[in-house]
């Protein structure tokens, strides 16, 4: 029996040996609430009990659900507990794993009906989603490489790697990723194959060696889907990276990951590690004539080297700057050899085509948009998490059938996708379907997959801002249009906030937009308009309202604000004592009174106020 | 290399706003554009410097496949189907607010000023609280930064700062101790944002100097990479070549290439070897930076064995007496390199010595018992080291090689009874000195380059080769003659001026093909008088530059006359340099020569022995040489002996009684 096969066979036999075993969420979020230390002390209550013979301990990568962390799902049966604390350790092993009865509190209610839901194939948030990047995720440990080869893992690459015909293999892999429809999950929706055949034509052409890249500089705010599949799943993406390489003929990889997610590079290099000692990497990889090795490269946090070019740039020791790309990084990549860069996701996507075959990916989402899509769904929303879903769901299943809608009784009022140059879609939108060619027809773009979900508390101006100040401080500021178009765009929107704006801002805004998305050099700058123009586009009203009536109707912006004091008052004296600015005086029993000229609409008063005596108005 | 680089160019057709034009296929649109005389407003291109595309001004619409995208025009490369749009709503749109971008953040700046009024801007909505009224502000075009890099291979300027804190700067905030000085940044500025506070050799006018220095550095960074890869490779470029046009001097002059050549090349330098490329100490600031370096070399033999060495080179030359002497292995050629440098010993004359060393002990004139037991056959690389090691120590068979190839001929015939004719023909050294290392044998203004300059057969004075040989630029014995007269006075200039000749042959223009005379490479001359005028004040041209050599030059050969050579014996070449001396040598180029004897000499080969037909060559060609010999004396105002004549001393203003009696006696 094959190496690989016989792991497989050890492992799986392995597991069969446990009534059950415990999958405990490690993933950063989870980690961030102890999931470590419950993941130790179940192992430190399991062995002093002497029951780590009858049940194993797994931690996994993330669950996706984070809202309820941490997470122990207990497997085979998939009973799901949630906000897990290290107190609630032996009650599980006593009540659940000793006595057969699940631990009623620890059980996920829907929050709508009130229902409790013991499994996760009940669950709302899970059973619309559709796994095939994320295909292993809380199945098995991301730190041990033979739960993956147990899973079926590295069985693709065995198989391709044993062709007979290597040259001809090689050119059907290309073809198949052709075939599957696979487009790159980073953002800009490239057709995958279309770019390895590119790359591997250049190669051959000049005569150069090539390289193959793993994009994960995953530097939107609110995204995590890349930083979640390397933590869950490491091997997949290094399996689609030596599937890829081996298809062009390239002997050297590298992976840009961020430095900010330590977590994520302790297991992908714990993943380098175990595939060199299982001769998965380095020289004559599974005994073949293939070599291939990857180095990790760690970003120094810089927004603008997710983009291809500067991202090659940095690789090679120069400042993460873009260069133009009329000549291809596939053709002139990293030190000017030909690169292929995909992102984590668009990797991971690799192996499981050629164990399902390139139809069967074709056959799931749209026609233009074949498969799936992680995204990490945040903001406003109940169900926080990561979520894979067929292309082509729309924008209302994920938002309410998979995250459980708004919270709070509040109005969903628009959701942000494709990260921080994006763009908004509003309620009217909500039927969309998602996928790369229909986001970027309502002014959008699918980005490489985050989505904000905004409720009726957020004011869209303040959105722009947002957005438009991040993306000012993180324009590397080579090209005109993205540094002073950037700075212009803020300075207004700032202005208006700060309820300055003046007829005229909207026009200059818009025509500042389009240009910096016209003339930019590279694909930061060419969104950088989309914040502007996509709540100008769907909320322009709240933009004139801030202008010319100075008033902010989601109440956020401060300086349109206005709070007073009501004949509520009792004259408790709370709010004057914690009024930072001394604007609320009053005598003890008598109603307060607010100097506006002192006030900084900070909302303490209000905040702490417990007769609701506090209004807040913004009206000219 | 003094060849006439002529590129082959495939034009491609596009659609410039509907009217035909066509461009070099991968070349920018901006060039095409302006060729065509429309106007596009530019901030960061310069035509010297790769397009760095961030001033967005230059953006057109260009239509492919009809699809419509908006691109900047200086680095987009001309390829496949394409329409251009300068004019359209969207380029005009974009450009104005460009503009006024600039506008809002510069104001005072004369080409922003300037550029801003070109597309229809003249106020500004972009005025904040970054305006910048300075009228010589940084506008962040990045032409020094490239300037840097480009031109002087440094990196010592470059931005810091993200988005709108993006800013010049050196590393670390502080004055960089690698700056060389070279002010191609100030000189290139295009706002006055970097001066020049110190101007230590007071030119004349330095304007005029950088002017011609921007050129030559302009064309090294842009043209070095398709012409000689002086960057890369330095000299070493060569040794490829050379072999490819049968002129290595393989086995003592024998052969002109060998299959091996390819272990002592170009690729392998450059690959395994090169760890250093940038400007040497010679010149501060070159742009060439021909100066190549191999760190951490491993020595296997000799003093410092064992011992990781920095070795300075190799230079063609080297490579070419390694190939002189057979030992075709990179390493080799690194050791004796090391060496060679670290005795203070020359690699042409130990090269070109030790491979006529390995004539005679091949063809049996010297043997073990002279060599001190070194079995010094070609390609022997071991025996060499210890050699040269010898010759340092001042021990054994070293003492007598390191005399040099006359000493050896006089001492093995008086000696050992050895053949002079034939140690003549094969000692490849005239005036005492050792040849370089090129084959001249079928270049008769190459044999006159060796034969004919002063101080000896180095290929300092004239090398002809290629214009003679390859190109057969010069047919005649008066254009050899006057080649023979104009390169050495040319190549004296630059030692008079202390001016390194490689930019002037290394690298020529683009266009140098089409000059009337494209070996003397005019427009790199031209600059080379733009130095001098602007260094001096003197204007100078060609007739003044020749005086002021010949002046020099014929005052070196009346010295050398004095001395008691310098006539027309003197003047002779071995015969290896002439033609083949053996049998072997012949019967290897045995086509080529049959084919000269009938179209050169008009006699028929057929029938006839090798010998007959060495005859008849050698008798041909020595009288050719004779004859340029001659005809070169004329053109340079000597007598047929080839004595400087008084009428010309008096010409040139240096007939002093002192040198008049040195020559009086030689006068016709």
């Amino acid at each position: 029996m094959d190496k690989l096969d016989a792991i497989a066979a050890r492992v799986n036999k392995d597991f069969k040996r446990y009534q059950a075993m415990l999958m405990v969420c490690t993933g950063t979020g989870c980690v961030s609430a102890k999931g470590f230390s419950i993941r130790d002390s179940l192992k430190a209550e399991l062995k002093a009990r002497k029951l780590d013979d009858r049940f194993l301990v797994v931690g996994t990568g993330c669950n996706g659900f984070c809202a309820a962390g941490p997470i122990i799902v207990v497997q085979p049966e998939g009973v799901f507990y949630h906000k897990v604390k290290e107190a609630d350790v032996a009650a599980i092993v006593s009540e659940h794993l000793v006595g057969g009865k699940v631990v009623e509190r620890l059980l996920y209610k829907d929050p709508s009906t009130g229902q409790v839901q013991p499994k996760m194939a009940d669950m709302g948030f899970f059973n619309k989603q559709q796994l095939v990047a994320l295909r292993n995720k809380g199945l098995i440990d991301p730190e041990n490489v033979e739960h993956y080869i147990a899973r079926g893992g590295y069985q693709s690459l065995r198989r391709l790697l044993a062709e007979k015909d290597q040259a001809a293999a090689q050119e059907k892999v290309i073809n198949d990723v052709i075939a599957s429809g696979l487009r790159g999950r980073g953002g800009g929706g490239f057709p995958t194959g279309v770019k390895w055949e590119a790359g591997k034509k250049a190669a051959i052409k000049r005569g150069e060696p090539i390289y193959v890249v793993c994009n994960a500089d995953e530097g939107d705010p609110g995204a995590f889907m890349d930083r979640s599949i390397i933590e869950t799943d490491p091997h997949s993406v290094l399996e689609g990276m030596l599937i890829g390489a081996w298809a062009v003929g390239s002997r050297g990889g590298f992976v840009y990951i961020r430095k900010e997610y330590p977590l994520a590079l302790v297991r992908l290099n714990k993943a380098l590690a175990d595939a060199r000692t299982h001769g998965l990497l380095g020289q004559r990889i599974l005994g073949s004539d293939f070599s291939f090795d990857v180095k990790i490269h760690r970003g120094a946090g810089a927004f603008v080297c997710g983009e291809s070019s500067a991202l090659m740039a940095s690789m090679s020791g120069q400042a993460g700057e873009p260069r133009a790309k009329y000549v291809h990084n596939v053709e002139y990549g990293y030190r000017d050899k030909p690169t292929i860069l995909n992102n984590v996701e668009t990797w991971a996507n690799i192996p499981i085509i050629f164990e399902k075959g390139a139809d069967w990916f074709s056959s799931l989402g749209t026609k233009g948009s074949s498969g799936t899509k992680v995204f990490s769904l945040v903001g406003s929303i109940k169900n926080t998490g990561l979520v894979e879903v067929p292309m082509g769901i729309t924008l209302r299943e994920i938002i309410e059938d998979i995250g459980g809608g708004v919270p709070d009784g509040r109005k969903f009022k628009a959701v942000q996708t494709g990260g921080p140059s994006g763009g908004c879609i509003p309620a009217s939108c909500l039927e969309m379907k998602v996928d790369f060619d229909s986001l970027t027809e309502a002014g959008s773009m699918m980005g490489s997959g985050g989505m904000i979900v905004m409720d009726d508390r957020t004011c869209m101006v303040d959105v722009a801002r947002y957005f438009v100040d991040f993306l000012t401080d993180e324009s590397c500021g080579k090209c005109t249009p993205c540094r002073e178009g950037l700075h212009a765009m803020n300075e207004t929107l700032q202005r208006i906030c700060a309820g300055q704006g003046k007829a005229g801002d909207i026009e200059f805004l818009e025509e500042v937009a389009q240009t910096v998305n016209a003339a930019s050099l590279c694909q930061l700058g060419g969104t950088a308009g989309n914040p502007v123009l996509s709540t100008l586009r769907y909320f322009r009203r709240e933009y004139e309202e801030h202008i010319r009536q100075k008033k902010c109707p989601a109440l956020v912006c401060k300086a349109l604000l206005r709070y007073d004091i009501t004949d509520k008052c009792t004259g408790c004296t709370l709010c004057a004592k914690n009024c930072p600015t001394k604007a609320i005086t009053g005598e003890r029993k008598k109603a307060h009174s607010l100097d506006q000229a002192k006030c900084v609409q900070c909302g303490v008063c209000k905040d702490v106020c417990n007769f609701d005596a506090v209004s807040l108005r913004s009206e000219s | 290399m003094g060849a006439p680089v002529k590129t082959a160019v495939k034009k491609v057709p596009f659609t410039i706003d509907g009217e035909p034009a066509e461009a070099k296929e991968g070349s920018f649109l901006l060039a095409a554009l302006r060729e065509a005389g429309v106007s596009v407003p530019t901030l960061c291109a310069h035509k010297e410097l790769t397009p760095y595309g961030v001033c967005r001004l230059c953006v057109v619409e260009v239509e492919q496949k009809g699809r419509r995208k908006l691109v900047t025009s200086c680095n987009f490369p001309v390829r496949g189907e394409l329409k251009v749009h300068t004019a359209s709503d969207a380029v005009q749109k974009h450009r104005r607010l460009v503009a006024e971008m600039y506008l809002g953040r510069w104001p005072n700046v004369p080409v922003v000023k300037e550029v801003a009024k070109l597309c229809g801007a003249t106020s500004s909505r972009f005025r904040s609280a970054l305006t910048d009224e300075n009228p010589k502000a940084c506008i962040l075009c990045g032409h020094c930064v490239r300037a840097c890099k480009e031109f002087a291979l440094e990196k010592v300027l470059h931005f810091a700062g993200r988005g709108i804190r993006r800013h010049l700067t050196m590393p670390f905030n502080a004055p960089d101790k690698t700056c060389i000085g070279c002010t191609s940044c100030a000189y290139i500025c295009p706002t006055g944002a970097i001066e020049i506070v110190d101007e230590l050799n007071r030119p004349a006018d330095p304007k005029m100097i950088r002017d011609a220095g921007m050129k030559v550095s302009g064309e090294m960074s842009s043209l070095d990479r398709s012409q000689f890869r002086m960057r890369e490779t330095g000299t070493a470029n060569i040794v490829d070549v050379m072999d490819r046009y049968d002129l290595l001097p393989v086995h003592n002059y024998r052969f002109g290439s060998h299959p091996d050549t390819h272990k002592i090349g170009a690729d392998i330098l450059r690959k395994k070897y090169f760890t250093q490329g940038m400007s040497d100490g010679c010149w501060y600031g070159c742009s060439m930076a021909c100066a190549k370096t191999i760190d951490g070399f491993k020595l296997k033999t000799g003093p410092y064995q064992g011992q990781p060495v920095c070795v300075d080179g190799p230079e063609y030359e080297t490579c070419g007496a390694v190939s002189n002497m057979g030992c075709f292995d990179g390493d080799f050629v690194a050791e004796f390199n090391f060496y060679c440098d670290t005795y203070g010993v020359d690699t042409i004359s130990v090269g070109t010595t030790i491979a006529f060393v390995m004539e005679a002990f091949e063809t049996g004139v010297i043997a073990e018992k002279h060599t001190g037991g070194l079995k010094l056959r070609f390609g022997a690389g071991g025996a060499v080291l210890e050699l040269l090691h010898q010759m340092a120590r001042g021990k054994g068979f070293g003492v007598d090689v390191g005399q040099g190839i006359r000493w050896l001929k006089e001492k093995w015939v008086r000696e050992y009874g050895a053949d002079k004719k034939f140690l003549d023909d094969i000692g490849m050294e005239a005036k005492g000195l050792e040849f370089s290392e090129y084959i001249s044998k079928e270049s008769l203004a190459q044999q006159g380059g060796y034969g004919l300059a002063i101080k000896g057969p180095q290929h300092d004075e004239a090398w002809l080769i290629f214009m003679d040989q390859v190109n057969n630029a010069m047919p005649t014995f008066e254009a050899k003659a006057e080649a023979l007269h104009y390169f050495p006075l040319w190549r004296t200039w630059f030692g008079l001026m202390g001016l390194c000749k490689l930019c002037w042959n290394d690298i020529v223009p683009a266009d140098n093909y089409l000059e009337k005379e494209p070996s003397k490479v005019p427009g790199h001359v031209r600059n080379y008088f733009k130095f001098f005028e602007g260094m001096t004040g003197i204007p100078l041209d060609e007739r003044k530059m020749l005086d002021q050599s010949a002046r020099v030059y014929n005052l070196q050969r009346v010295m050398a006359r004095m001395l008691g050579t310098a006539v027309e014996a003197h003047d002779a070449i071995p015969y290896r340099a002439m033609g083949p001396v053996t049998k072997e040598e012949y019967e290897s180029r045995a086509e080529r020569y049959d084919k000269q004897m009938q179209s050169l000499i008009g006699v028929d080969p057929t029938g006839k022995s090798t010998e007959e037909k060495m005859r008849i060559t050698r008798a041909y060609r020595e009288e050719q040489y004779r004859k340029v010999t001659q005809a070169t004396y004329a053109k340079r105002g000597w007598t047929k002996n080839g004595v400087p004549k008084i009428s010309r001393l008096k010409e040139l203003g240096i007939d002093l009684p002192e040198l008049v009696a040195i020559v009086k006696a030689d006068q016709e």
